[in-house]
């Protein structure tokens, strides 16, 4: 045992170490290398993925994660540029009136695949290869979320509704199956024409085939090898990057694609990582394994003081909208003038700045910057005006705080308690009103908002493609799909039936402008603010091209323009 | 011994079988289902999806079905992990949580029981305070607290290692180091306690007296009976850190059954949420299994009829 004395000073000898240690090592968090501007001999990219996909395949897709990876394995018919106009991709060009693509009564699209396009295993991409994906999306056996989006097609919904009433469905056999999907509107005419014919005339419809749930399936692949046909060696690619290794809940490998008949990627190897927690993750890009990655809200204002990370900070335009949505079936949010005075009694600005961490921009109506439709214009009339909104009250009929008690719920995670907290504060001091805050599990409180027995809560919308119909119809529809305040105007459903049906774009804009100024006149919802993204980019990461698009990687509609400097 | 033995494994059975029903019907009971999420499933897909997996099926028939695919083997499939089944996650899952939590119980086991000989043997003197302040400080600290501790420490400021992940020796450290802080504050406390009770015992005395070496004395005599109740603690211990390492797991990206359950969980997976939970019965009443025929190896006293 060694003797009192020389331990003391083991003890003392440790502190004095861990004292040095963190006094030295508490400089800049970043050693500010030179980067030169030639290519780095070795051309590997990680970015976090942040969890296990729950799929890569394109027809079961609706989480982010999955999405980000399902768009370097696939290519779709049309694609985006970076501005986020439809281009073509396996299509040779986009169907138009002009070029023959969309027939004179707006029922028929064309779609001429390119001829050089193959699979990653040397199979040439053909027009049955989409014919089967699109029916396989719609067939009630595969249980598609996103089979509902393409129910413009003649025939879709009856094959997917199959079963008959949602409520009380009842079996079918494979005949019936079979003649329900040969009746779909999805044809190749031969190895590189697709005909889909729709229901009725519906001109966005041309996004429906630049997103992910219909890009190209091999049956032979899907059908002949079970479940595991979307491991690596097996899983078969039409996109830029092929899947090379999959050490699940660890990480993905991606590595160029030979037979994408787009320019290669210069990325060799795309590492996809899986680090869950937020802080982690920030700790491995301080720690050189990763190269981009989300800075966590609390840790922006250091990044922005550090004199090297300061220069690392990337922030983009997310297409997302956050909001506070009204029950508009129950008192007192059944009274507009009601809607309109909460409206008017949140400081939005003030929400950006404490709530948000100042990430966002404020926002007055639904559809936010980068999407067809922006108008920062629109809303204006619903601003933080306290006084005004108890004027409002009591013209509605509640002036002397005889305002029922409000409710807030919201599922307990992220920045939604914040978010809660804040509005109660200022519905209480600004309305005199009484707000009591109910946190609900996230599963309970999905359950909750869909049995429509909410009074008002914090929630966030995003978009399938950049263009209004994927924001209006939707979330205000009478008979949208994720309606689920119950909001129903009459004018707003005209104005989106006549939207769709218009095929000049510029007319179509100006029908959506005036279906979103409805939105703002009747306070459907409390807009507050539009969503933004901030990152920490590495400098030698060069062309990393972030859009609003982004589901679940950073820049991942464009990873092939992407490149690394030596460093 | 062996008839003790024998029914011991008998009764896993009914055992299991209660926790499975147990499971199932909270798992029904409680609010909100795997398909249920903020942007909602249209109503078509909810039939079609319950179709798919049978959950159009009546509760009883579901569960029977569950039971005899169980009693093969087959655990279902996961709703969020779609490429794999039930049985693959957790076959893979438990081989990394088992590893961390046998390294983290081999590491609080030796390091606790050090601390607690060293200060039973030099009661009340300043080592003896000093590993009793370690012990409360570890004990003390959350988790979540000591990991990210560690992370700015050692990954952040210092490079020396990986963030998280595993697979490799540098990825074992940190973990291995937030999960056995707390038990291993806790077997140095129980370890000092039951040596300074066995010192005082006069066997002791007597054994010293004898003229034997104070090792022998500490390791043949004092140790052996000081044993038991750390043994106690040592089974529970061991079994917590095998299966609930969930915020180690989560903060350090470590793809084990722990983060896998609790995801299962808040994910409504039910195929999940039914295999991890046999499973873990299974394993916990296995362990109990061990500790108690331990008890019979270490302390002559005890025999099993």
């Amino acid at each position: 045992m060694p003797s009192k004395s020389k331990l003391w000073l083991l003890l003392i000898g440790m502190t004095a170490v861990l004292a040095a240690v963190f006094t030295s090592a508490c400089g800049d968090n970043e050693k500010a290398k030179p980067s030169g501007e030639g290519l780095a001999p070795v051309q590997e990219l990680r970015l976090n993925l942040g969890e296990e996909p729950v799929t890569i395949d394109p027809n079961l897709a609706f989480d982010g994660v999955s999405i980000g990876v399902v768009r370097q394995l696939y290519s779709g018919l049309l694609a985006f540029d970076e501005d986020l106009n439809l281009v073509p991709a396996l299509a040779s060009e986009v169907p138009s009136q002009s070029n023959g693509g969309i027939s004179a009564d707006g029922l028929t699209y064309t779609f001429k695949l390119r001829e050089d396009a193959k699979w990653s295993d040397g199979q040439p991409i053909t027009a049955a290869d989409v014919e089967y994906s699109a029916k396989r999306l719609l067939d009630p056996e595969t249980a598609s979320s996103y089979a509902p989006v393409y129910f413009d097609i003649k025939g879709a919904a009856e094959y997917a509704m199959a079963m008959g009433d949602p409520e009380n469905p009842t079996p079918v056999d494979e005949a019936t199956l079979a003649g329900l999907r040969d009746a779909v509107g999805v044809e190749a005419v031969d190895e590189h024409t697709l005909r889909v014919t729709l229901v009725q005339p519906r001109y966005t419809v041309v996004y429906l085939a630049a997103i992910w749930p219909i890009y190209p399936l091999r049956q032979d692949i899907v059908e002949g090898l079970g479940d595991a046909w979307t491991e690596p060696g097996k899983h078969v690619s039409s996109g830029p990057f092929v899947l090379s290794e999959w050490v699940h809940n660890d990480h993905m490998t991606l590595t160029p694609n030979p037979y994408w008949y787009g320019e290669q990627p210069k990325i060799q190897k795309l590492v996809l990582k899986m680090i869950g927690d937020p802080n982690a993750a920030y700790a491995a890009y301080l720690n050189d394994e990763l190269d981009v990655v989300a800075v966590p809200p609390s840790n922006i204002k250091s990044a922005e003081g550090d004199s090297n990370l300061s220069q690392q900070l990337v922030r983009s335009v997310d297409m997302g909208t956050l909001a506070y949505e009204f029950n508009v079936q129950a008192p007192p949010f059944d009274d507009p003038k009601v809607r309109q005075a909460f409206a008017m009694a949140i400081d939005r600005e003030a929400l950006v700045d404490k709530v948000l961490f100042g990430v966002g921009e404020v926002a007055y109506s639904l559809i936010p910057p980068g999407t067809a439709g922006y108008d920062p214009s629109v809303g204006q009339e619903l601003a933080y005006d306290p006084q005004k909104a108890r004027e409002l009250l009591t013209e509605a009929g509640y002036g002397d705080g005889n305002l029922p008690d409000v409710t807030i719920q919201f599922a307990d995670v992220g920045g939604n308690r914040l978010s809660a907290e804040f509005a109660q504060g200022q519905f209480e001091e600004n309305l005199g009103v009484n707000v009591k805050l109910e946190p609900l599990e996230p599963r309970a409180f999905a359950a909750t908002i869909m049995q429509g027995q909410f009074m008002i809560v914090p929630i966030g919308w995003g978009a399938d493609y950049p263009d209004p119909d994927s924001w209006l119809p939707q979330n205000f529809g009478t008979e949208g799909g994720n309606n689920l305040a119950g909001y129903s105007n009459a004018e707003f459903d005209a104005l989106v039936q006549q939207a769709v049906a218009e095929p000049d774009p510029e007319k179509r804009l100006a029908l959506w402008s005036q279906a979103q100024q409805l939105l703002v006149d009747d306070a459907a919802a409390i807009f507050v603010s539009y969503r933004e993204r901030v990152r920490l980019v590495k400098p030698y990461v060069k062309n990393l091209i972030l859009t609003g698009m982004d589901a679940g990687l950073d820049g991942e509609l464009f990873l092939t323009e992407t490149y690394i400097v030596e460093h | 011994m062996t008839g003790y033995l024998l029914r011991r494994i008998l009764y896993l059975g009914p055992v299991l079988f209660a926790v499975a029903l147990i499971t199932f019907l909270l798992m029904h009971a409680v609010s909100g289902g795997p398909w249920d999420h903020n942007k909602p499933f249209d109503p078509v897909t909810v039939a079609n999806l319950n179709h798919k997996y049978g959950l159009d099926q009546p509760l009883w028939r579901q569960f029977v079905t569950f039971i005899g695919n169980a009693l093969h083997g087959d655990l279902g499939v996961s709703y969020t992990n779609q490429s794999r089944p039930v049985s693959d996650l957790l076959r893979s899952g438990f081989l990394t949580t088992a590893t961390l939590g046998l390294l983290s119980f081999v590491v609080a086991m030796c390091l606790g029981l050090t601390l607690g000989i060293v200060a039973s043997l030099r009661r009340n003197s300043l080592l003896d305070r000093a590993s009793s302040i370690i012990a409360a400080s570890a004990a003390s600290m959350p988790t979540f607290v000591l990991g990210v501790f560690l992370i700015v420490l050692f990954s952040v400021r210092l490079h020396w290692l990986p963030t998280g992940g595993w697979g490799s020796p540098e990825q074992a450290i940190m973990p291995v180091i937030a999960l056995a802080a707390l038990p291993m504050a806790y077997i140095a406390r129980i370890t000092r306690a039951s040596m300074l009770e066995v010192l005082s015992e006069e066997y002791i005395l007597t054994a010293r007296s004898k003229g034997l070496r104070e090792p022998v004395v500490l390791l043949r005599h004092a140790m052996r009976n000081a044993l038991i109740p750390i043994l106690t603690v040592a089974g529970p211990i061991a079994v917590s850190l095998v299966t609930g390492s969930f915020i180690v797991e989560s903060f350090f990206s470590i793809p084990g059954t722990g983060r896998l359950f609790v995801q299962g969980v808040f994910a409504r997976d039910y195929g999940v949420i039914m295999g991890a939970t046999l499973f873990y019965a299974l394993l916990v009443a296995v362990a109990n299994l061990a500790v108690d025929l331990l008890y019979a190896v270490v302390d002559p006293r005890i025999r099993y009829g």
